[in-house]
């Protein structure tokens, strides 16, 4: 069943922004009022907040490939998720697993940042083929001087021994430029007894 | 049946019944506004429109659980909110106390709102308790809303670019501000309100293509 119409639907930015805190109390107040009485606005929000468990879900069931930050990394450690690092230096190289009860696999690739308006992501090798995928646009945080990102655990682990290539490249209207250069050695999980 | 709801709330009411045989179903029949619905609660004799009750709070939980969501973050406090505000609301209108629309949703606010006031400071309580005993309480439950198909959702995530992913993501995995997203990754409040909103765009019309 559809919920009915209402005469001053709140939009969808407003509804965020109320979900996440972002209102003064006077105007929260006034959402918080109106929502209790319109059930139309009320399974908007619904809806919204169905969204946003889903992709808390999906982080947590470590099923995502994103590029993330260091700061949100440290959330999800402080939060009790089992987190395996791989600091891959500039334009080096790492050898690389994940253990059964890893949750997420993240990824820093440490670069020289500053300046650069706009970064792609370009690897080979992380779906288990010599395809190359190109992450356009990703964020980054110049000052931090490294690109954090997480794949898929189910991904990652039915990958084989593999070498994963990764470079960091600034489209400008000259040219591009690589920023740098990573090699990834993946190893399937074997535990110390050799299983 | 006696509900102790927290502070100085008492209510001894027992929530709508099931339709006995014979009684359709209220939100197929009714046809009622909320305000129709109070209004025929607080004119029956105490507590004998089961149907109207019934479908008064099958309207009213889902809004007052939001309610709790929001202010509470925590699921389970947010439904014992609702049972513990219907139960009460119930009680007014049953007394007459409530007859027309904007009364109810007024009594509906405030009570509400007195009743988050109180879960906070037990929830305070129970922070502290959780802290000192972390290790042997498990974890609270990671599942996600049964409403959403979950590899339709994360489909739809890996379809979006890149930055409108990355502002979902580290947006809702815990409910963070415009502010502290664009802080992490070097963008300004403005644009990661942008993107966010772009990128929200997206993934419902997506998630609503698949139910289709």
């Amino acid at each position: 069943m559809t919920a009915p119409s209402c005469a001053d639907p709140i939009p969808l930015a407003t509804l965020l922004e109320y979900w996440l805190g972002e209102l003064d109390a006077a105007r929260e107040g006034e959402l918080d009022g109106h929502l209790l009485g319109c059930s139309h606005c009320s399974a908007s929000l619904q809806s919204l907040v169905d969204l946003a468990g889903g992709v808390g879900a999906a982080v947590r069931a470590g099923a995502l490939d994103a590029v993330l930050s260091d700061a949100f990394v440290q959330r999800l450690a402080a939060r009790g998720l089992r987190l395996r690092q791989y600091h891959v230096p500039h334009n080096g190289s790492v050898h690389c697993t994940v253990a059964p009860d890893d949750d997420l696999l993240i990824t820093r690739l440490a670069a020289p940042l500053l300046g650069i308006e706009r970064l792609d992501l370009e690897r080979v090798g992380t779906g288990g083929s010599s395809d190359l995928e190109r992450l356009c646009d990703v964020p980054f945080d110049a000052a931090a001087g490294e690109v954090v990102f997480t794949l898929p655990m189910q991904r990652i682990r039915a990958l084989p021994e593999t070498t994963v290539r990764i470079r960091l490249i600034a489209p400008a209207p000259s040219g591009e430029r690589l920023v740098g250069e990573y090699t990834l050695h993946h190893r399937p999980y074997q535990s110390s007894d050799g299983h | 049946m006696c509900n102790e709801a927290p502070g100085r709330y008492t209510t001894c009411l027992l929530p709508p019944r099931p339709y006995p045989s014979g009684v359709q179903n209220a939100s197929a029949n009714l046809g009622l506004d909320d305000a129709e619905l109070a209004r025929r609660i607080a004119s029956a004799p105490d507590g004998s429109d089961v149907a109207a009750e019934t479908e008064l709070y099958r309207r009213l939980a889902p809004r007052v659980r939001l309610y709790g969501l929001k202010h509470l973050r925590d699921r389970q406090a947010a439904s014992d909110l609702a049972q513990q505000v219907l139960l009460l609301t119930l009680e007014r209108l049953r007394a007459g106390k409530l007859r027309d629309a904007e009364q109810l949703v007024s009594f509906v606010f405030g009570t509400c709102r007195m009743m988050v006031l109180e879960l906070r400071r037990t929830g305070a309580r129970r922070e502290r308790l959780l802290e000192l005993y972390a290790d042997d309480v498990p974890m609270a439950d990671p599942a996600a809303t049964p409403r959403l198909d979950q590899a339709r959702l994360v489909d739809c995530l890996e379809r979006l670019p890149e930055r409108e992913r990355s502002v979902l993501v580290m947006t809702f995995y815990d409910d963070q501000p415009a502010r502290e997203v664009g802080v992490a990754l070097g963008l300004s409040e403005g644009n990661v309100r942008v993107i966010r909103h772009r990128g929200i765009e997206r993934l419902r019309d997506c998630v609503t293509e698949g139910l289709r």
